[in-house]
């Protein structure tokens, strides 16, 4: 719904805009600029903006001190491993929550929920010793298998598939269909775009995963993701000459995440909106 | 179909999602809360427990060292929340409104790169703050002084530190809010605005009168998220202030992992996890409760 | 039906055992050690969890390489950390099957570890060249009731570093040798913009355990003092009341140093190092291994480097540096081949088969990085190297100085001391309370260990 506005009013309005664009994507653009700064540009002070002789360096030297592909490898892994896990038993447990009746589902959905509000340090410890019992410790199966299913995800799905027509589902049973099926064939493609707003969610978030990866994996370079790479590069590369380097190995981190958003931001919106997320 | 049959798929469904989470989230919960109870080596098997009842609470809310900190390390948590919420929830409120409303091209490119920020890693995020923050190869204290303002000491103070850090925080979630805001905002129905319009209602009375009480429900819930996410605060602490300067950074976080991981003291880390929790409980059914006050009326 | 019903449950079953194979066979090559790993293959494999930079590293890897050859039987991994995740690394994978066999560690973590039971004991071979190659005071830091535990590798001290150029425009010809010295000269090479201070006489480092409190120990060695004698703390002693007195008077009295310009940040460098570099603060308390910092930063300035024993106290006798050392250990969760593979690869990397001209392999690697090695031979096989300008006053002053104390709880004792440091330095507590609060806090931490 819009009103009309006066032209100094939306003058105002859009400069206000344009301020707030520039100074949310600020961060970025430096970390980018400085990703091809000299050190000398660097140490500057006052900083310099803009590089004067842009230079790809600095990327090479990060490549010297982390392995790049590898990092992005078990990133990958994580986040699409963890993801398919994630959609897989939620779609499998929204739909039980959504169409079935048993007793104690309720109190069972309110359990599971309520994992949900849990700051993962609560259990970090206890956690931590369980995967090390199990073996697990030093390995990406150790980062991957405790995130496998999530109650956000169980959350989600319940609320889209409640929304798919019972009588389509009664139909297809009485065609003979089994409940795999249905689930599969009937159910998931009526919720595409809560499942694919699921996916860049659960992806997203444990391509940046750090904390339980750092604690698991200490000490694996071969299984580091991105992010703790990353930190790793800070670490080798502390003095402020080496700025560039820094930037250009967050840089580098960066853009995976960010360009899947650009595509795929449509259904990141669309969805929270219609997910009556508030409720 | 039969309830009998019902119940194989019942189960077959829900048996990864609920042994995924009862075996990796509720066990060591339970666990948490026992482990509360002992003093423990984590370099050692849970078998190794020596019972010490309230011991380990005791500690915390004592006047020693152990005791201090970990205050200091709740008092900081919360009042990081608190600051990111206080700028939060006006910020996505305005940006929300402007985005779902504003009769000017653009705003979806505005809603773009606000929601862009939260899919950075939170490590790479706090490494450009903490560059941008330098104090004297940054260009924020460069910027300011463009206004005339002195440089800030920004991470080195520790009166800054910690407000440094929540600038940072907001900066990331900012995006995430405004898109939950305006999904609040999608489900006023337009009626009423054409009513209030209708009276003579100016934006501003608009937004206060009309606006707020309606997104009521959805900003109760951004509060809750907000203080969830905010707890979970890691990255800038550990590889930027490592909880300094004095600990004006210590969050509860980086404080926990430190006690129980570094210094192996898995029963004190346990007994502050479960204060967190309890604290958090308190305030999230207080928000809740307020949530249902609201939609009484 | 209900078969289907069942097959499905089998199948998920299935698809989720895939996945975890998948994913943990994926993860064999990584070259962990696994417990059962005695039988799966012919190699032996041992690896070693260091803190050491990249190149060092490749540095490193030629000489594991040198030793495979020698001995294909078995393989040598090395795992490197950022060194602010090195303990928390150890600790968590202390308890696990993938732990590395070897660690390079901070003497002070030696009892704690000990105490969970972690650590392998030294056999008597490797015990007896301990003893017999290295100083006493050194192989008495790797060991813990008698029984030594692994091979001292790094010795580290402190000296006061200071700028000469700086030394020269304020007039002054030779570095401070006492306390009042100190503060007259920090007073002369401070220089304010208004009320902020712009070049800082003196550096108090902050925001880092050892940074902050080694150099105050420094100090209170040099003034006669004792962080713990016979088993408890004593900071209450009047030597240490003036240390605190002394970081006050620096601080908050004269001002002469300034609390931002010297913080640090996660991987010890950051501010306090950068400030030095670029010539804002002309004193500071550090050790010896920051010299490839300097060198890196200042290139050809470093030549205005000087170094000095630390300044001699009221109620001290003699400069007294603190120093302490880093040793490698053997994981005692290891399977009995690893460990014994273990220490014989450890003895051959501590001795001058694996390094060139004399030296150990360790020493060249410690070396290249400016470092201190340890082991007699070592030192004597460097004599000429360690006679260059920026490390004479640390050699020279390194029989003379005194151990940080190893005990349970060290680690928190320091931080704990830290914490009430850097509040003295930022202005927040007078001197007196934080010798209160120090003492009370540090009988604190080490009652909680002990018991």
């Amino acid at each position: 719904m819009t009103r009309r506005i006066s032209m100094s009013r939306r003058a105002a309005l859009l400069s206000f805009m344009l301020i707030a664009c520039v100074v949310t994507a600020f961060p970025i653009l430096w970390m980018v600029a400085t990703a091809f700064k000299t050190p000398d540009e660097a140490l500057q002070t006052p900083p310099v903006w803009v590089p004067g002789s842009p230079t790809t360096d600095a990327f090479s030297a990060v490549g010297d001190v982390i392995d790049i592909p590898r990092s992005f490898l078990n990133s990958a892994l994580i986040a699409g491993l963890t993801t398919a896990g994630i959609l897989l038993t939620s779609l499998l447990a929204g739909y039980v929550f959504a169409k079935y009746r048993f007793r104690g589902k309720n109190a069972l959905f309110a359990l599971l929920i309520a994992t949900m509000f849990l700051p993962p340090i609560v259990t970090l410890i206890p956690l931590f010793r369980i995967v090390t019992q199990l073996g697990w410790d030093a390995s990406l199966v150790g980062v991957i298998v405790p995130n496998l299913a999530n109650a956000f995800g169980i959350f989600l799905m319940r609320q889209f598939i409640a929304g798919v027509p019972d009588e389509l589902i009664e139909a297809a049973r009485l065609d003979g269909a089994s409940e795999l099926r249905i689930v599969f064939r009937i159910v998931a493609p009526n919720v595409l775009p809560a499942i694919a707003a699921l996916a860049m969610f659960a992806f997203v978030y444990h391509w940046n995963s750090y904390l339980w990866p750092l604690t698991v994996l200490q000490g694996n370079e071969q299984a580091s993701p991105i992010v703790i790479s990353l930190a790793r590069l800070l670490t080798y590369t502390g003095s402020a000459a080496n700025t560039p380097q820094v930037m250009a190995g967050a840089t580098l981190a960066v853009l995976p995440p960010l360009i899947l958003f650009v595509i795929l931001q449509r259904f990141f919106v669309n969805t929270i909106s219609r997910a009556g997320m508030t409720g | 179909m039969r309830i009998a049959r019902q119940n194989w798929w019942t189960a077959g469904f829900l048996a990864p999602s609920v042994g995924l989470i009862g075996v990796f989230v509720l066990i060591p919960i339970v666990l948490t809360v026992w482990l509360s109870l002992h003093r423990w080596s984590t370099a050692t098997p849970f078998g190794d427990a020596e019972w010490v009842g309230l011991r380990n609470f005791d500690a915390l809310f004592s006047s020693e060292l152990v005791g201090r900190d970990f205050r200091q390390a709740l008092r900081n948590t919360f009042v990081y929340a608190g600051l990111s919420i206080a700028l939060l929830i006006p910020l996505s409120i305005l940006f929300g409104v402007i985005v779902h409303r504003a009769a000017v091209r653009g705003t979806t490119f505005l809603r773009t790169v606000l929601f862009a920020t939260y899919c950075v890693p939170m490590i790479a995020v706090a490494i450009v703050w903490s560059k941008l923050y330098s104090p004297t190869e940054g260009p924020i204290n460069q910027a300011l002084g463009w206004f005339g303002i002195s440089p800030q000491p920004w991470l080195s103070d520790t009166g800054t530190a910690l407000i440094s850090l929540v600038f940072l925080n907001v900066w990331q979630q900012l995006g995430y809010f405004t898109v939950l805001v305006v999904a609040g905002l999608t489900q006023i129905p337009p009626s009423v605005y054409e009513a209030a319009a209708l009276d003579g209602a100016r934006n501003v009375k608009l937004l206060f009168k009309i606006t707020l009480p309606l997104l009521r429900r959805t900003l109760l819930f951004c509060v809750v998220i907000a203080l969830i996410n905010a707890i979970q605060v890691f990255e800038p602490v550990a590889t930027i202030t490592q909880g300094g300067p004095v600990g004006a950074t210590n969050v509860l976080t980086y404080h926990i992992r430190q006690v129980g991981i570094e210094r192996s003291q898995g029963g004190l880390a346990s007994a502050m996890a479960v204060t967190l929790l309890l604290a958090l409980m308190v305030v999230v059914t207080l928000v809740f409760a307020l949530m249902r006050k609201g939609d009484d009326r | 039906m209900k078969r289907t019903s069942r097959y499905v449950a089998l199948l998920l079953l299935a698809v989720c055992a895939l996945v975890v194979a998948a994913c943990g066979s994926s993860d064999d090559d990584k070259g962990a050690t696994t417990a059962s790993g005695g039988g799966s293959g012919d190699k032996v494999k041992i690896s070693f969890l260091t803190h050491w930079a990249p190149e060092t590293v490749r540095s490193f890897e030629r000489i594991t390489a040198a030793y495979e050859a020698r001995h294909p039987d078995v393989d040598v991994e090395i795992r490197a950390v950022p060194f602010a995740d090195l303990l928390t690394t150890l600790r968590s994978q202390a308890g696990g099957d993938n732990g590395p066999t070897m660690a390079s560690i901070y003497d002070l973590w030696l009892p704690e570890l000990v105490r969970d039971g972690v650590l392998s004991r030294a056999p008597e071979a490797n015990a007896a060249e301990v003893q017999r190659e290295w100083p006493a005071n050194l192989a008495g830091a790797a060991s813990v009731d008698g029984a030594t535990y692994g091979y001292p590798n790094e010795v580290d001290l402190y000296a006061l570093n200071y700028n000469k150029a700086l030394f020269r425009e304020a007039g002054i010809s030779a570095p401070p040798r006492t306390w009042d010295e100190l503060i007259a000269d920090a007073k002369k090479l401070t220089k304010k913009d208004g009320d902020r201070i712009t070049q800082q006489g003196f550096g108090l480092i902050s925001s880092w355990a050892a940074g902050t409190v080694h150099p105050f120990t420094s100090l209170l060695y040099s003034n006669g003092g004792e962080l713990i004698a016979d088993g408890r703390a004593a900071l209450d002693s009047p030597q240490a009341g003036e240390t605190f007195d002394l970081v006050d008077q620096l601080a908050n009295k004269e001002k002469v140093s300034s609390a931002q310009m010297s913080t640090a940040d996660a991987n010890t460098t950051g501010p306090y190092l950068e400030n030095f570099v670029s010539g804002k603060t002309a004193m500071i308390i550090m050790a010896n291994w920051w010299e490839s910092a300097l060198r890196a930063g200042m290139r050809d300035r470093f030549s205005d480097v000087g170094t000095a024993p630390i300044p001699v106290g009221p109620s001290g006798d003699a400069p007294h540096s603190v120093s302490y050392s880093w040793l490698t250990v053997v994981n005692g969760k290891a399977d009995e081949a690893e460990q014994a593979a273990a220490w014989e690869f450890l003895a051959y990397l501590n001795s001058p088969e694996s390094g060139e001209a004399g030296h150990s392999g360790m020493a060249g690697l410690l070396q290249s990085m400016g470092i201190l090695p340890s082991r007699t031979s070592d030192l004597e096989a460097y004599r000429g190297d360690l006679d260059r300008e920026f490390l004479k006053a640390y050699v020279e002053e390194l029989p003379n100085a005194k151990p940080f104390p190893i005990v349970l709880g060290g680690q928190e004792f320091t931080e704990s001391l830290q914490r009430n440091l850097e509040a003295l330095q930022a202005g927040q507590m007078s001197a007196g309370d934080a010798q209160e609060r120090s003492q009370a806090d540090a009988e604190s931490v080490l009652e909680s260990a002990a018991g």
